[in-house]
């Protein structure tokens, strides 16, 4: 690589305001500018690092694997939902300002409090059950659960969440009344209801038909537009509703 | 950690929606309702004018030839439209349909639902074009 084609990498300067919250020090969050060297191929994530590591040692965020797998630098840029490691400062004119993920409690700085999330993902039992399993668990012999690549397709969608929390951040039925289940684990209860090998199904459905259930979605939609692994969650918790329709339905001929 | 060690927010503001064009779209598409129940009232007080005799009925058919009642109705037509607009698009999200195993394309079921609207209004227009 010559010097040009390095040149023509871009590098420029940008603000950023980080909205910043030190509990210790200061009862009230506030703005901090930071100005900071950037190419086409920086990252929101490296930006945050370059302040840590260069401008500003007290800055907190959340980050693991830098490549959109681990679901833990979620922030807000410019009032939506976004994945530190997968925004890019080239995308963005003007002012660029960062926020904690909306309707989670801040725990510092950029840290939110993600708790009352695996709550509901833990309310939906997700993982597969299957009480009556065709043979018995013979671990001499194990056998594996088989699965044709239909039936993978069937859910395959609604399994690449990676937990992030986006959608709950744009879901403003989360915002308005914390107790809803929300979209990824209603995703994650369709996405294991629709599994071939699973048979929890009924346990779930109490759960999903409630009023926090699917119920409370208005279907605004804006989840499926933030999620940065196209999972879809407004079309898992609709189809949810017409599951618990159905369920609803089949428990009244039952009596 | 037990559940009350999570803290909870307080709830959102009643004008959540003015924050983002995303939810302003989407308070619209809900709003489209409202002239849609002016003209479901036009048409039940139609019913009723039909019932109590021609003289109420001609009042009716004046009433509804009105500037105003037809620029109304005509915002219902174009709410209508803009809501199956956007319900068609939704409908395969929410009813993925599968034949022998393959999930038909999105396209296919909208183009499926406006292929029906455009049957029902030739329907409607053969039923009553003649009159
Ligand atoms: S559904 Fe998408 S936005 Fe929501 S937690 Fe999973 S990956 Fe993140
Ligand atoms: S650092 Fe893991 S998703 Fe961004």
């Amino acid at each position: 690589m010559n010097t040009e084609q390095i040149n023509a990498k871009n590098v420029s300067t940008k603000h950023i305001s980080v909205k910043r919250y030190l509990p210790d020090s200061s009862a009230e969050p506030y703005w901090q500018q930071y100005e900071l060297p950037v190419d086409d191929s920086t990252s929101l994530l490296d930006a945050l690092n370059h302040i840590k590591e260069q401008l500003d040692s007290t800055l907190s965020y959340r980050w693991s694997c830098r490549m959109a797998i681990c679901g833990s630098c979620g922030v807000m840029v410019n009032g939506i939902p976004k994945l530190g490691c997968k925004t890019f400062l080239r995308d963005y004119e003007g002012e660029i300002r960062i926020e904690p993920l909306s309707h989670f409690p801040v725990q510092r700085d950029l840290v939110v409090d993600m708790e009352i999330f695996l709550e509901h993902l833990a309310a939906v039992k997700p993982y597969l059950i299957d009480d009556n399993p065709v043979k018995a668990f013979d671990p001499q012999t194990p056998e594996p659960y088989q699965q044709s690549p239909e039936q993978l397709a069937r859910y395959k969608q609604f399994a690449n969440c990676i937990n992030c929390g986006l959608c709950y951040s744009a879901c403003p039925q989360f915002g308005l009344n914390p107790e809803f289940l929300g979209p990824a684990a209603l995703t994650l209860a369709h996405r294991y209801n629709l599994d071939s090998r699973d048979h929890g199904k009924k346990q779930r459905m109490a759960e999903l038909n409630r009023h926090e259930g699917v119920w409370s979605c208005t279907f605004v939609g804006f989840c499926s537009k933030v999620c940065p692994k196209h999972v879809d969650p407004a079309a898992a918790v609709n189809q949810g509703k017409v599951e618990a329709a159905k369920h609803t339905l089949i428990a009244l001929f039952k009596g | 950690m037990d559940k009350s060690s999570s803290q909870r927010l307080p709830p959102l503001k009643r004008n959540w929606w003015l924050k983002h064009r995303f939810f302003k779209l989407y308070m619209l598409r809900e709003a489209t309702v409202l002239p849609l129940v002016f003209f479901t009232l036009c048409l039940i007080a139609g019913m009723v004018a039909l019932l109590q005799g021609a003289e109420s009925w001609q009042g009716w058919i004046a009433f509804m030839g009105s500037p105003i009642v037809l620029v109304l109705n005509l915002l219902a037509l174009a709410a209508s439209l803009f809501h199956a607009a956007t319900f068609f698009v939704l409908f395969p999200r929410v009813m993925p349909l599968r034949i022998a195993g393959h999930s038909l394309p999105d396209q296919a079921i909208v183009a499926g639902q406006w292929a029906g609207v455009v049957a029902v209004a030739l329907l409607f227009f053969w039923l009553f074009g003649r009159a």
